[in-house]
This record gives C-alpha cells, sequence and structure tokens, in this order.
C-alpha cells in the first residue's frame, strides 16, 4: 500500500482507491446567536447522515459498516450521543453500522475521513462515512482548556508540555510576532475571506454542499432571558459571513487576547456551530454496487506532523510540505487549497512560508472564504473543509484538491484529495 | 560602507558577474536588456584601478545574456550563456564579435562553468532540460548529459574534473560522474530532493531545527542557483524560489540538508562558496539583497540526533535597488571582496568584512 508519487500516478484510477460519493455539511452558524444555537450536535450529525444516505439512494445502508465521527467538546468524547444518532436516524440497522468518535482537535473530522480511509484501504471494511459535529454553543463553557489535568504538568519543566493549554490566542499573537504578520495584512484576509465566502452564498456555490436543519430556535433579550415561544426553524444559511465588512471597520476592533495584540475578534476565526460527513468506499465496491456515476473524487492521502505548541499555527506549513513530498506533488499540481483560517496570523504566516501569495491572490487559497466567515466548528471542520474543497473541484473543474490546519497543542494536519 | 565602488551598465540589466581567475582587477558581467525578456545582451569587461571600475571592453549579443564563465587556461578568454541557446567565446584580443559560437541548446542557456582542474572542458545548462560539456577548440558538444526539465544552474565539482552537478525547476540535485559507464541513466549517480525532509529508513518522522522547530521542507519547487564548497569535496549549497538556502553532503542523499539559512524574504538567485573560508557563502536574492552567511560548521554543534543545524547571517548588504542576480567573491587579496550585480544596472564591489564587524 504504498503511497502514489507524482501527479500522473496520484490521478491514476485504481480499484483499491478510496473514492467519495458525497460530502455534505449542515450550515455552519454563530454560536450562542445562529440559528443552529438551540441544536444539539448529535441532532446537527443525524441530519447530515441522513442527507448522506438520501443523496446515495442507490446504496443500501446496511452496507455502510462504520462511521467515524469528529468531535472535541462533547462530553465522554460525543461517542455516545453519535452512537444513539445513528441509530435515531431512519434508515441507519443498528446490527450493520457501527459508530465511534475521533478526537484531534481541530482535525478531528479530517482524522475522521482518513481512518475510514485507512479502514477501506486495509480491508477491514469496505464502505464507511467521516464525519464530525460540534456544538460549540452548548460545549464552550471550558474554553476548550481542560479543568482536571495532573497538576504536575501544569509545573512541567517542560514548556512544550506547559504550553499546551495556552490561550489559542495567544498562540495566534506569538506568530503574529517571531513572523511579521501585521496586523493590517490580518484584517485584509478577513475582509477577502468575508467576501469570498458572500459571493459563494450569493451565487449559490454552497447550495449542493449544505443540507437545510429543521430545529428549534429560541429568540432572547440581551440578559438572556427568553423572548416569546420556541419556534421551529429551518435553517439553510450559513449565518457568520458578513457581507460588506471594510478593512476601516475591522480596524477599529481592539485586540481580543492581549492589551498590545493583532488578533481580533474580527480576524480570528468564528466560534460556530455545525456538522458534516463524507461518504467513502473502496472503488471495487462502487464498480460491483454500480454506483460508480456517483463518484465525485477520491481520498489520496493525508500527512501529520508536531511543532511547538506556543505557535501550532504554523502547523499546516509543516504538514503540507510533508504530504506533497511524500506524493511528489508541487504546489503548480494543486487547483486548490483549503487552508483553515483559525487566525489570520496563522494562515497569513501558512500562505506565506508555502510560497502561495500567488494562489491566495488568485483565488486557489480559500476561494469561497474560510473560517474567519465561515466558523470554525472545532469538530466539524475537517469534514466541512473536504465538502467545500470537493464542490468546488466540481464546480471549476479542478483536480487535485489540499485541505489542512491547525491543531491545538501544537500540530498540523493534511489531507490531498482529487476530484473525478 | 566605505568601501564600496560602483559601476553602471547603463540599458542593461546585468544577471551574472564573475571575477577573472587571472588578474585581481578584472571582471566580466553578462547582461540583457529589457530585465532579459526580450532584445540584446551586452558583455561588460571592467578594470578595477585607482580611479574606480572602468568599462574596458563590451562585446553585445544579438540575445540575452544569462551567465559567463571566465577560461582557465586562456586568461583572455571568456564563454558567455544567451537567450537564444547559443554560448559564445569572446576573446579580449579580439573586437565585436565571438572566437566561436557554440549552439545546440533548443532553449535559453542558463548557465556555463568552466571545469576548474582540466581546464580543457567546460559546461553549460539549459531550459532545454539538458547539460551539454564542450571543449572550446570544438564547435559540437562532446557530452550531452539528460536532465529532463529546466536547468537553472550547472556545475564542475572543484575537487574532481569527472564530477559534474546540476540543480532544476524539479526541485532535484543531479549528480553525474563521467567515470561511470554510459549505461541507461547517462552517467546520473545521484539524484537529492532539495525539498524533502530527510528519509529515515521505516519511517516519516520529520526532524528538528536546531531553533527548535520541525523540519519538513518545502513543497517541491525550483531550485535556481547551487555551488560547490571550496574546502570539503562533498558540500554543495542549494538555493531556490523556496527562499531557503540548504547545504547538503552528497554521500548521504537522502538524508536531507546538514545545514539551513533562513533570512531571505524572496527566492534566492545566486549563491557563491567563499574560497577563503570553508563555513562562509554569499547569496543574491529577488529580495535586493546580498547576504553572507555561515553554515555553522566552524561552531560547536550537539551531535544530536536528528537535529538539522541552522546557519547564521553574518552579514546583509542592501544597496541594491533592484533584483540581486549575481555575486562573486575575489580570489585574490585579503579575501572578503565581493562584487554583485543587480536588475538596477549596477555592479557593486565590496568589502564582506565591513558587514562582518557589524
Amino acid at each position: 500500500m504504498s503511497l502514489p508519487r507524482g501527479l500522473k500516478s496520484v490521478l491514476t484510477k485504481a480499484p483499491t482507491d478510496v473514492v467519495i460519493l458525497s460530502a455534505l455539511r449542515t450550515p455552519i452558524t454563530r454560536s450562542y446567536k445562529g440559528g443552529l444555537k438551540d441544536a444539539y450536535p448529535e441532532e446537527l450529525l443525524s441530519t447530515v447522515l441522513k442527507a448522506t444516505l438520501d443523496a446515495n439512494p442507490n446504496l443500501d445502508p446496511k452496507l455502510i459498516e462504520d462511521v467515524a465521527v469528529g468531535v472535541v467538546l462533547n462530553e465522554l468524547g460525543g461517542s455516545k450521543a453519535a452512537r444513539m444518532a445513528l441509530n435515531h436516524t431512519p434508515g441507519f440497522d443498528t446490527s450493520s453500522t457501527s459508530l465511534y468518535t475521533a478526537n484531534r482537535a481541530c482535525a478531528s473530522s479530517l482524522q475522521a475521513i482518513t481512518l475510514v480511509a485507512s479502514q477501506i484501504k486495509t480491508e477491514m471494511i469496505s464502505v464507511g462515512i467521516g464525519a464530525g459535529m460540534e456544538s460549540m454553543t452548548r460545549n464552550y463553557g471550558t474554553r476548550a482548556i481542560p479543568v482536571d489535568v495532573w497538576p504536575e504538568l501544569k509545573e512541567s519543566p517542560v514548556k512544550e508540555a506547559r504550553d499546551c493549554v495556552m490561550s489559542m490566542g495567544i498562540t495566534s499573537e506569538n506568530v503574529a510576532e517571531r513572523y511579521n504578520v501585521s496586523r493590517e495584512d490580518q484584517d485584509a484576509l478577513a475582509v477577502e475571506s468575508h467576501a469570498r465566502a458572500a459571493r459563494a452564498v450569493k451565487e449559490g456555490w454552497f447550495d449542493k454542499e449544505v443540507v437545510p436543519v429543521h430545529t428549534r430556535f429560541q429568540e432572547v433579550d440581551k440578559q438572556g432571558n427568553k423572548v416569546g415561544e420556541e419556534q421551529r426553524v429551518t435553517v439553510t444559511k450559513d449565518d457568520g459571513i458578513r457581507e460588506g465588512v471594510t478593512l476601516d471597520k475591522l480596524a477599529k476592533l481592539k485586540p481580543a487576547f492581549k492589551p498590545d495584540g493583532r488578533s481580533t475578534a474580527g480576524n480570528s476565526s468564528q466560534v460556530s456551530d455545525g456538522a458534516a460527513a463524507a461518504l467513502l468506499m473502496r472503488r471495487s465496491t462502487a464498480t460491483e454496487l454500480g454506483l460508480t456515476g456517483q463518484i465525485m473524487g477520491k481520498f489520496v492521502a493525508s500527512a501529520v506532523a508536531g511543532c511547538k505548541p506556543d505557535e501550532m499555527g504554523i502547523g499546516p506549513a509543516i504538514a503540507i510540505p510533508k504530504l506533497l513530498n511524500q506524493l511528489g506533488l508541487k504546489s503548480e499540481d494543486v487547483d486548490r487549497w483549503e487552508i483553515n483560517e483559525a487566525f489570520a496570523s496563522q494562515a497569513l504566516y501558512c500562505v506565506r512560508e508555502l510560497g502561495l501569495e500567488k494562489e491566495l491572490a488568485a483565488g486557489k487559497v480559500n476561494p469561497d472564504g474560510g473560517a474567519i466567515a465561515l466558523g470554525h466548528p472545532l469538530g466539524a471542520t475537517g469534514a466541512r473543509m473536504v465538502s467545500t474543497l470537493m464542490h468546488g473541484l466540481q464546480r471549476t473543474g479542478g483536480e487535485v484538491g489540499v485541505v489542512s490546519m491547525c491543531i491545538g497543542t501544537g500540530m498540523g494536519m493534511a489531507g490531498v484529495f482529487v476530484r473525478e | 560602507m566605505a568601501s564600496l565602488l560602483e559601476a553602471r551598465t547603463p540599458g542593461f540589466n546585468p544577471y551574472s558577474v564573475k571575477y577573472s581567475p587571472y588578474y585581481d582587477s578584472r571582471l566580466a558581467v553578462a547582461s540583457s536588456s529589457n530585465y532579459g525578456i526580450v532584445g540584446n545582451g551586452r558583455l561588460f569587461i571592467l578594470g578595477l584601478g585607482p580611479q574606480g571600475i572602468a568599462i574596458e571592453k563590451t562585446y553585445d549579443t544579438n540575445d540575452a545574456q544569462y551567465d559567463l564563465a571566465w577560461s582557465e587556461i586562456n586568461e583572455n578568454q571568456c564563454a558567455v550563456a544567451c537567450g537564444d541557446g547559443s554560448i559564445k567565446l569572446f576573446d579580449l584580443n579580439v573586437p565585436e564579435f565571438p572566437v566561436m559560437n557554440f549552439h545546440e541548446h533548443k532553449r535559453e542557456t542558463f548557465s556555463v562553468c568552466w571545469n576548474p582542474l582540466t581546464k580543457d572542458t567546460f559546461l553549460s545548462s539549459s531550459w532545454d532540460g539538458t547539460v551539454k560539456i564542450w571543449s572550446p577548440t570544438r564547435p559540437a558538444s562532446l557530452k550531452t548529459l539528460p536532465v529532463g526539465n529546466c536547468t537553472y544552474s550547472a556545475s564542475f565539482s572543484p575537487h574532481n574534473p569527472s564530477l559534474i552537478s546540476c540543480v532544476s525547476s524539479d526541485s532535484h540535485l543531479r549528480l553525474f560522474d563521467l567515470r561511470t559507464p554510459v549505461n541507461a541513466k547517462y552517467h546520473l549517480v545521484a539524484q537529492i530532493p532539495i525539498h524533502s525532509p530527510p528519509s529515515i529508513p521505516q519511517s516519516t518522522i520529520l526532524p528538528r531545527l536546531s531553533n527548535g522547530t520541525t523540519y519538513a521542507g518545502a513543497i517541491p519547487n525550483e531550485a535556481l542557483t547551487h555551488d560547490w564548497n571550496k574546502y570539503s569535496d562533498t558540500v554543495i549549497a542549494t538555493g531556490g524560489v523556496d527562499r531557503t538556502i540548504r547545504t547538503f553532503d552528497i554521500r548521504n542523499p537522502t538524508g536531507g540538508p546538514t545545514a539551513v539559512l533562513l533570512g531571505h524574504e524572496f527566492a534566492v538567485r545566486k549563491l557563491q562558496w567563499s574560497p577563503h573560508a570553508r563555513d562562509v557563502l554569499a547569496s543574491a536574492g529577488y529580495d535586493m539583497t546580498v547576504r553572507v552567511w555561515s553554515d555553522g560548521s566552524a561552531m560547536p554543534f550537539p551531535q544530536e540526533e536528528n537535529v538539522i543545524r541552522v546557519g547564521q547571517e553574518l552579514g546583509l548588504m542592501n544597496r541594491h535597488t533592484e533584483f540581486c542576480t549575481g555575486v562573486d567573491w575575489c580570489l585574490f587579496g585579503t579575501g572578503g571582496w565581493v562584487a554583485s550585480v543587480g536588475w538596477d544596472e549596477r555592479v557593486l564591489v565590496w568589502d564582506a568584512h565591513t558587514l562582518l564587524r557589524r
């Protein structure tokens, strides 16, 4: 099971390929205020799993052997809630389909997709779903910092151990300071992210990847008191995008993490709610089942790499070269890059370090915006980016796509996908 | 910087500068009009005197000039790499026209290098994806080494007349040994992936740099320049689009770089090891700077497993006002004189010691 080397062999179709038949997501909405604030993460998962079955009507759901769900903040790692949601979703057969959750922080659902792909590659299973879910409204009370942790670790003589609980905002400031990413450049990226995402919504470019969520919504006033009755709502659109945001407006925002800092609420990713899922199977299985017409593309490979926790944002600048060197791909070979905008500081640093400034300007990096505009529902982000990547490549006609993100505690992950 | 001499190349944007191996007062500059995109080329022969730098002779060509190499056997001769794929040999005693024209490359010739040991051959590299070896007395090439993609820089080893190296747009450093039989690989003996992290058997673990960051190499991209260390016969430095200078030990082709030099803000266009110190090199870049570095090999280094040395920037020369394209060390004198050229139509001659003292 060696990796392909070079563009030609990456693009070559083989019966052992892990192909993607659907890649869907819920709208990504603002935590505490947005349309999905009252939804449960497992409710969002159930919605996107149901939509995955609906999108593959010719696939017998019994053939789906395993589901991996990326989730970061849920109680018990989300495993019971996600399993309940799967069993609850009409169509799934409890005895045929298993489920587990995976937590690699911000890369959890890219990890989930990678795990399912690995299970398919090693012939553990033939068909599976890689998914992700997160409600930061419900589960972000700890700010993702562990409460009851071995006290000696907080006093560890090893800086890299102590730094793992550093606030993500401070890691962003570290990247900005160490690598000279100015406030102006960060704000400019934020403006661009919102403008691109707003254009994508206006043109309907997300319509094929977004599935509506029918849920409840309780209006509240500023003090958090309920206003009126809880309502039934159908959420169909991302609601974090601010159309018409300008540099001037962003420049007025105060630094969010330290008094003289450069990261603000406007140039950092949003706290969000959402879920996403991709259906994967071996190509030979797709052929046997007569589903080749449904194939959107394939998973090629992914890589992880570690870095210093106090500058975790540089992760993509390490993971992407590692993976592309393994595959023998150059940046010209890549048609679309989805590099998570956890913070404008780290996203810009990575783009510069990877030599992708021209690609960013030309709209090949995050062409439909990133997490600054769309939001970053931790456990769902990887699968969200895969769905945006696959549908984006289908629309514009490119072939090779890269998804990458930085990961708290000092890691980066990258995945290479091919559209067919 | 007090000790800075300057000459202008009006109307022509320099691409390369070389000190004469015979005279400490003679320099040659290969240049092109319109930044080498279209138009003529001009070779400037410069003399250093008490009055500064004087233009002694010029030779025009119909196409851009990208590189030059002084002959090692005839102090008056100089080979020039031209944009039409030709290499022209000029003799300073013959005005106006070249004494020889070597035209086999099908695309731009980007580099020329004279064999410093046997002195009877020179080589050229080209966008047509080949390296060719020539005798100055024969119009047809002696040998063609296929590379397969645009080859920006090729060089003879200064330690072994049979060893040839080149870097190209596919991000590889290739080594050819003419003593090996011409088998299917045309003398190719090693192919070093410049941008890959070290390949550790049975593992994909990434090493650390000595400054603590993880080293993952870079996305494979174009390598533009390289040079052999003048003292260590197995050490080569490379530079290119990814702004990073790396040194490699050719005995360990898959071991990744032995040192990484970080600082250039844009692509590195030319680098040259010092003829006077084993750990010092100069580089010229598109960030309009020329930098002088130590690869750190002269400093103590804890021999930790899987840690790559980060070299040290010793000084930065920022007097050019356009892309810096060429840099060369003077072989003579106290050792430290450097000539640099840039698209600002200027040749600057300066003493690197003035940078180092800061």
